[in-house]
């Protein structure tokens, strides 16, 4: 889904959920000794997965600050689950890395191949700009570390630690 | 693998050997071909206890491994030599715990290299620069020489570096390491002899590195990163060794001194990223299995093994290059605010050290000569006097450590000692270590008590993250004076000089 004209517009309306148009917050920070585990969960896997994305970007600046001006795409390939999920974050946070510095306001899967193992989402968000987003923290690496994907419960919980 | 053991049955496999030393017996984790060892004193051992006692009554919903755990399933990798040691400042981390070292012998064909066991940030390390001024020199500017500092070095989330660089120059930068800053002018001469590896790792090689890493390095070289990364300067509050610390150009109380502290960036997690992802490809196709999937790991001599070897060596250098591009932007600094020239004001490199890394060593095993891959995780190669590998003019003193210490504490500058090289294969700890979550830190400390607290002790701060305040206060970390203190007392290196802070800048 495209921003036309590119004005911020907090209706902005999000995939096929179409659950109205203000943004969710279905991720927490939890305790770590050294760095931060992220917590998501959604109605279902998928929702768990883009908020899970989110939350790392909200964890590198203010996320309220990030517009959907533009929108960027990635794509993740894995051999299971937890690969997949790890992947899917990797490609995120090179996104914010390097070329196109994308920081995104929202996440959305628009393809989720769980035979296959593969993932293509689409982030809405623009070029980091520091004079625009404050700096919040760095995220180094995503980590395979306490890695945990709960399908079997209604919330999808899913727990990430990031290298800091 | 054995659910969880109550928190009493996991103290039987538990030995405290003296005051500071504790045994972790074979049996602790499954598989273990070693022994595993922890250094700590009351604080620092109540703290590991703590941990472990916390794991044996969580559900493991969102838990995570206490460092204990992690010391012994890295004894239970093939090819691990003597020992796996938990130095003081341990804490847990992914696979391997931070602060946690191990050496793999060479020449046996099951050993394997772990990405794990070095960390994700290959080569984060600290330097420290001297000078020749004095603390009364510096005080008077000292708000202006932490702004100009902060002013040239890139620092925190999405800052990117000045230094003009294009594709080809990354490429040369990360075989040539600190020869190629020396090249462009950015290094001195003399700053190549006071440098682990001379600066240079001469394995690397960038064709062994994926697009994806250089991508991300390419923006950061020269940029000193956000968390716990820094770049103080600092005065020489007490001098515990007179010989040592000449050597190293210092001299009295007072005098200031510049301390650098920083790694490869986005550059070296990829190439950990990525050499992790081989590898577990790797370890399915050849059976190989360990305790915790965060241990991945490659036979050293296969293809994975020596493609990371040679990623990690241009991680290594991508370190030293970027060190010393904010070593030649500091340089800078003080020479515009002081109005002479860096040289002027003698601005050497006492030594730069490496606390993530895996290098190749000679070392005593049983008597015998031996070649091992020692992977140093959170902690500092430390070699004793007369060893071949360090600079002729620490010949006599050993080698100099640096123990960079938390936001507005202390640091110090540690020699290298024979027990540490026969206890440790020469290593040392390397800081603090947390004691805090990052969360619980937000939580409990208030952004503008630390800022004052720092006003307070006369430490200017300049920091491009706020959140990043209460995260790093030095009530989230363990106390470095203990863990240094420890060291000292169980022999594997000797104190040479403490140092305090005066102004800060942080990412």
């Amino acid at each position: 889904m495209e921003e036309e004209g590119a004005e911020y517009d907090p209706e902005w309306e999000g995939g096929e959920e179409g659950d109205g148009g203000e943004y969710v917050c279905k991720y927490e920070y939890l305790d770590h000794t050294a760095d931060v585990q992220l917590h998501s969960w959604g109605s279902d896997l998928k929702e768990a997965f883009e908020q899970c994305a989110v939350g790392m970007f909200g964890y590198m600046t203010e996320i309220e600050t990030v517009e959907p001006l533009d929108t960027y795409e990635t794509e993740a390939q894995a051999d299971d689950m937890e690969n997949l999920l790890y992947q899917f974050l990797d490609e995120w946070l090179f996104a914010f890395s390097a070329e196109p510095f994308f920081i995104a306001r929202d996440v959305k899967i628009v393809e989720f191949d769980r035979e296959n193992f593969r993932i293509k989402s689409v982030g809405y968000g623009e070029t980091f700009d520091l004079s625009k987003h404050p700096q919040g923290t760095e995220v180094k690496a995503i980590t395979y570390s306490a890695m945990q994907i709960h399908e079997e419960v209604d919330t999808n919980d899913v727990y990430v630690v990031l290298d800091i | 693998m054995p659910e969880n053991r109550s928190y009493n049955d996991e103290l039987n496999f538990l030995d405290k050997i003296d005051a500071n030393t504790w045994r972790i017996k074979k049996g602790f984790v499954p598989n273990m071909k070693v022994d595993g060892f922890f250094y700590v004193n009351d604080l620092l051992e109540k703290l590991m206890f703590d941990e472990l006692r916390q794991h044996s009554r969580a559900a493991g919903f969102g838990g995570f491994l206490p460092a204990m755990k992690q010391i012994a399933n890295v004894a239970a990798l093939p090819g691990i030599v003597q020992k796996s040691v938990g130095l003081p400042d341990v804490h847990a981390g992914y696979g391997f715990a931070i602060g946690n070292l191990a050496a793999f012998d060479m020449s046996n064909p099951e050993a394997v290299v772990s990405p794990g066991g070095v960390g994700f940030d290959i080569n984060c390390g600290v330097r420290l620069l001297r000078t020749n001024l004095d603390e009364r020199d510096v005080q008077p500017v000292k708000d202006e020489l932490a702004q100009a500092m902060f002013d040239h070095i890139p620092v925190g989330v999405g800052s990117k570096g000045v230094i003009p660089m294009g594709a080809r120059d990354l490429e040369e930068a990360l075989e040539m390491g600190v020869d190629w800053s020396l090249r462009e002018g950015y290094a001195w001469a003399e700053d190549k002899e006071h440098c682990e590896e001379y600066g240079r790792m001469l394995n690397a090689d960038q064709s062994a590195v994926g697009s994806k890493a250089k991508k991300r390095g390419l923006p950061q070289l020269g940029t000193l990163g956000a968390g716990n990364h820094y770049a103080e300067i600092q005065v020489v509050d007490e001098i515990f060794d007179d010989y040592a610390s000449q050597r190293m150009g210092i001299d009295h109380k007072g005098q200031v001194v510049v301390m650098i502290h920083s790694g490869s960036r986005g550059f070296g997690h990829q190439v950990a990223t990525d050499a992790l992802v081989a590898m577990e490809k790797a370890m399915k196709r050849d059976k190989v299995l360990t305790n915790d999937r965060q241990l991945a790991c490659a036979r050293i001599h296969s293809p994975e093994g020596q493609e990371y070897l040679k990623g990690m060596a241009c991680a290594a250098n991508f370190a030293w290059v970027n060190r010393s591009s904010m070593t030649f932007l500091s340089r800078q600094a003080f020479a515009k605010v002081f109005n002479t020239t860096p040289d002027d004001l003698d601005m050497q490199l006492i030594y730069d050290v490496s606390h993530n890394i895996a290098k190749m060593e000679e070392h005593i095993v049983d008597g015998k000569q031996t070649t091992l891959l020692v992977h140093r995780k959170g902690s500092t190669r430390a070699f004793p006097p007369h060893h071949p590998l360090i600079p002729v003019d620490y010949q006599l003193s050993g080698q100099p450590v640096l123990i960079g210490g938390t936001m507005g504490t202390c640091s110090y500058v540690l020699t290298g000692t024979e027990k540490g090289m026969e206890q440790t294969f020469g290593t040392t700890c390397h800081g603090a270590g947390r004691a805090w979550s990052r969360a619980k830190s937000r939580r409990n400390l208030d952004y503008q008590e630390v800022l004052d607290r720092l006003a307070e002790l006369g430490i200017s701060i300049r920091v491009a993250s706020p959140k990043l305040v209460m995260e790093e206060a030095p009530e989230s970390y363990k106390n470095v004076t203990d863990v240094v203190n420890t060291c000292h007392a169980v022999g594997i290196s000797k104190k040479a000089i403490k140092l305090r802070p005066i102004a800060v800048i942080k990412g």
